[in-house]
C-alpha cells in the first residue's frame, strides 16, 4: 500500500520533469528550426554571391562599424550610470531606472520618430550638426543614434544588476586598505562585475547589429544589414533576402564569438 | 611608539537604538568590546574606520580628528568578518593590494605562515587561513589602528583556538591600538588588554578583564561575562569587615564593606566556589558553606559544571569544578554536598533586582 503511493507519488514527480523537460524542449527546437530552415533555404553559392554584391558589402560593413561603435558608447556612457543605480543611496534611482527602461519599452519606430524630433532635420541639433559637416540622419552618425537609443539600455541595466552582486564589504576593504574610490572601483568592483557586463555588452551589440525600427527612420541610407534585408524583401521578393538575413546571422555569431574571446581573456 | 586612538561623545543613530554616546581611549594594546549581536560593535567600528558617519563625536588618532576623512585616509586597518578577501585576486595579490612597500608580502605571509598558500585563491583556502591571509593583508597596508570584526566566527573549535593563540602573540608585536569585537567571552578575555562591554549601543563597564569578570557593575555584564549565580538580595548588617547579605543562599557573609544600598544583586561567580563532600571540615569564618544536591552536571570541555539545588531553598548555584575534583567526589545527580563560597567570592552588584523590587515606604 505505501510502496504503491510511493511509486506513484515517484511515477508522478518523474513525469514532472518529463513535462518541464518536453516544455523547455520545445521552446529550444522553436528557437533553432527557424535558424535552420534559413540556413537550407540558400545555398553556399547564393550567399558568396550576395555577398558579391557591393550593396550588401557596404551593409555589411556599415552593421559592423555602427554595431561596434555602439556597443563602445552604450559601455562608456552606461557604466558609469549602472554604477550609480547600483550604489546611490536616494530615491531617485528609481526614476532615473525608469528612464533608463524607456527605450527598451518604446516600440522602436516611436524611438526612431522620438529622436527625430530632437535631431531631425528642422531641429536645432540637426541643422547645427548638418552645417558642422556631421549630418545625424542618413549617416553613419544616425544610425549610431537609433542603435544607442535602443541597445545602451541592456548595459546600464545588466551592469547594475552585476554592481549589485558586488558585496560592498569587499568595497569597504579596499577602502580601508588605503585605496581611492576610483582605485577601489577599477581595480574591486569591476574586475568581479565583469561576466555580467560583458552579458549585458553582448546583448547592446546583438540588439544594435539587429536594429531595424529606429534606424529605418533616422538612416535609410546607409543601409545597415536589417534594412538590407527589407530592402530586398520587398523588391526582390523573399528568396533574395535569404542569403542577407544569413549573412547577418554570421557575422553577429562571428562577432559575438570574438567579443567574448577578447573580453575573457584568458592569458590574461 | 604607537599612537592613541581617542573616541569622545561618539553618537550614530542605529534603527532599534542609537550607538553612544562612546567616550573611549584606547592606548597601545588590546581593547576588547565584547557585546551581543545587535548591540552596536560594528556600527563603533565602521565610525572609526569611516565606512559610517557618525551624528556627533570625534574619533582622534594621535590628536587629529578623523570625522570627515574618506576611509583611504585615515591608515585605520579592519579585519572583516569571514575576510572580506577579493575573490578574483590569489592570497599573494591580496597582500600585495595593499602593500605599502615591496617585500612587505613576503615578510608577512611567513610571520603568518602562509607560504603554501600564496599562490591560491581565496574560495580554495580553508576558513583559517582566509582569516591569515585577511589579516596579512590588513597589516601589510601599514595601519596606525588595527580593527577587528569578530575575525574567528565560524570557525571550528581547534583551529580557532590556535588562530587565538597566535593573535595573542600577535598583538602583543604589534605597537598600534587594537580594537578587537567579539561576541564571545572566552576570546575577549584571552586577547583583551582591557574589556569594554556594549549594551544597546552604550558602553556597560570598561576595566581588565579580571575585573570586569569579579566586579561585573551591573546583571548584564554579570551574565554576559559567565556569572549565572545572580541572586536577589537584601544588606542586613553593616560591619567593619564587611556586610550581612541575606538572599537565597542563606545569610552570606561579604568581604565587601563599601556603602551599598540594602536592595542587591548577589553575584557569585562559579569558578569562585569550592564543592566539598557533605560534612567535610571547612574553614570557619573565612567562607560560607551552602548545602545542596546536586541537580545536573555537565562536561563542559576542561571542566565540569554542576549545578547544586540549595537544600530547602528554591536557589540553583552554578559550579565549576575541576575533574580531580569531580571523580574524587563521586559526582552523580542527587550527590549531596557542600559548597564553600569565600568572602571574597561575594560580588554585590546595587542594581536593585529587578523582579523584586519594592515600592518605596515600605521598608
Amino acid at each position: 500500500m505505501t510502496r504503491n503511493a510511493a511509486s506513484v507519488r515517484r511515477r508522478l514527480s518523474l513525469d514532472w520533469l518529463s513535462v518541464a523537460l518536453v516544455l523547455g524542449g520545445l521552446l529550444l527546437v522553436y528557437y533553432l528550426a527557424p535558424l535552420f530552415s534559413l540556413f537550407v533555404s540558400a545555398s553556399p553559392g547564393e550567399v558568396l554571391g550576395r555577398l558579391a554584391d557591393p550593396g550588401v558589402r557596404s551593409a555589411a560593413t556599415t552593421s559592423l562599424v555602427s554595431a561596434s561603435i555602439t556597443t563602445v558608447l552604450a559601455t562608456v556612457f552606461g557604466l558609469p550610470l549602472a554604477y550609480w543605480l547600483a550604489r546611490a543611496e536616494t530615491r531617485w534611482t528609481t526614476p532615473v531606472l525608469a528612464a533608463v527602461v524607456l527605450p527598451l519599452v518604446l516600440p522602436p519606430t516611436v524611438g526612431g520618430v522620438v529622436l527625430l524630433t530632437v535631431v531631425g532635420p528642422n531641429t536645432f541639433i540637426g541643422d547645427a550638426a548638418t552645417a558642422a559637416g556631421l549630418p545625424l540622419t542618413r549617416s553613419l552618425a544616425g544610425v549610431v543614434l537609433a542603435q544607442t537609443f535602443v541597445a545602451s539600455p541592456f548595459v546600464v541595466v545588466t551592469a547594475k544588476a552585476a554592481f549589485e552582486g558586488v558585496d560592498r564589504t569587499l568595497e569597504r576593504a579596499s577602502r580601508s586598505l588605503g585605496k581611492s574610490r576610483w582605485t577601489t572601483a577599477r581595480r574591486v568592483t569591476l574586475p568581479l562585475a565583469a561576466p555580467g557586463i560583458l552579458a549585458g555588452v553582448t546583448l547592446a551589440f546583438g540588439r544594435a547589429i539587429g536594429e531595424f525600427g529606429a534606424t529605418m527612420m533616422l538612416s535609410y541610407y546607409p543601409r545597415t544589414m536589417p534594412v538590407e534585408i527589407w530592402v530586398s524583401f520587398v523588391s526582390l521578393g523573399l528568396d533574395r533576402a535569404y542569403p542577407v538575413a544569413i549573412l547577418l546571422v554570421a557575422i553577429a555569431v562571428v562577432a559575438l564569438l570574438i567579443l567574448h574571446t577578447v573580453a575573457s581573456n584568458p592569458w590574461d | 611608539m604607537g599612537l592613541t586612538l581617542d573616541l569622545s561623545g561618539l553618537t550614530k543613530a542605529h534603527g532599534e537604538f542609537d550607538l553612544g554616546p562612546i567616550d573611549l581611549t584606547v592606548d597601545e594594546g588590546v581593547l576588547a568590546v565584547l557585546g551581543p549581536s545587535g548591540s552596536g560593535k560594528t556600527t563603533l567600528l565602521s565610525v572609526i574606520a569611516g565606512t559610517a558617519t557618525p551624528d556627533a563625536g570625534a574619533v582622534r588618532l594621535g590628536g587629529r580628528n578623523l570625522v570627515g576623512r574618506p576611509p583611504e585616509a585615515r591608515r585605520v586597518g579592519m579585519v572583516f568578518q569571514e575576510g572580506a578577501l577579493f575573490p578574483h585576486m590569489t592570497a599573494r595579490e591580496n597582500v600585495e593590494y595593499a602593500a605599502s612597500a615591496d617585500g612587505r608580502v613576503e615578510e608577512f605571509a611567513t610571520m603568518l605562515e602562509l607560504d603554501d598558500v600564496l599562490d591560491r585563491r581565496p574560495p580554495t583556502l580553508s576558513g583559517g587561513e582566509r582569516r591569515r591571509v585577511a589579516l596579512a593583508r590588513t597589516l601589510a597596508a601599514d595601519p596606525d589602528v588595527l580593527l577587528l570584526d569578530e575575525p574567528l566566527s565560524s570557525l571550528d573549535a581547534p583551529i580557532r583556538r590556535r588562530l587565538r593563540d597566535e593573535l595573542h602573540d600577535l598583538f602583543a608585536s604589534l605597537d598600534v591600538p587594537i580594537l578587537y569585537v567579539t561576541h564571545d567571552q572566552r576570546t575577549a578575555t584571552a586577547l583583551g588588554d582591557r574589556l569594554a562591554i556594549l549594551r544597546d549601543g552604550a558602553l556597560e563597564q570598561v576595566g581588565p578583564p579580571e575585573a570586569v569578570i569579579r566586579r561585573p557593575a551591573s546583571r548584564f555584564v554579570a551574565r554576559f561575562t559567565g556569572t549565572e549565580n545572580l541572586f536577589d538580595g537584601r544588606i542586613v548588617d553593616r560591619t567593619d569587615d564587611g556586610v550581612q547579605v541575606q538572599c537565597d543562599l542563606g545569610l552570606l557573609q561579604s568581604g565587601v564593606s563599601t556603602g551599598q544600598p540594602s536592595a542587591v544583586t548577589v553575584c557569585v561567580h562559579p569558578s569562585r566556589v569550592e564543592v566539598q563532600a557533605r560534612d567535610a571540615a571547612g574553614e570557619p569564618g573565612t567562607a560560607n558553606a551552602v548545602s545542596g544536591t546536586v541537580a545536573r552536571y555537565l562536561n563542559v570541555g576542561n571542566e565540569y559544571r554542576v549545578d547544586v539545588a540549595v537544600d530547602g531553598r528554591s536557589a540553583t548555584l552554578s559550579t565549576a569544578v575541576r575533574p580531580t575534583t569531580f571523580e574524587r567526589l563521586e559526582i552523580d545527580a542527587g550527590t549531596e554536598l557542600d559548597v564553600q563560597i569565600p568572602r571574597s567570592a561575594i560580588h554585590l552588584i546595587p542594581e536593585p533586582p529587578v523582579e523584586t523590587r519594592n515600592p518605596p515606604g515600605e521598608h
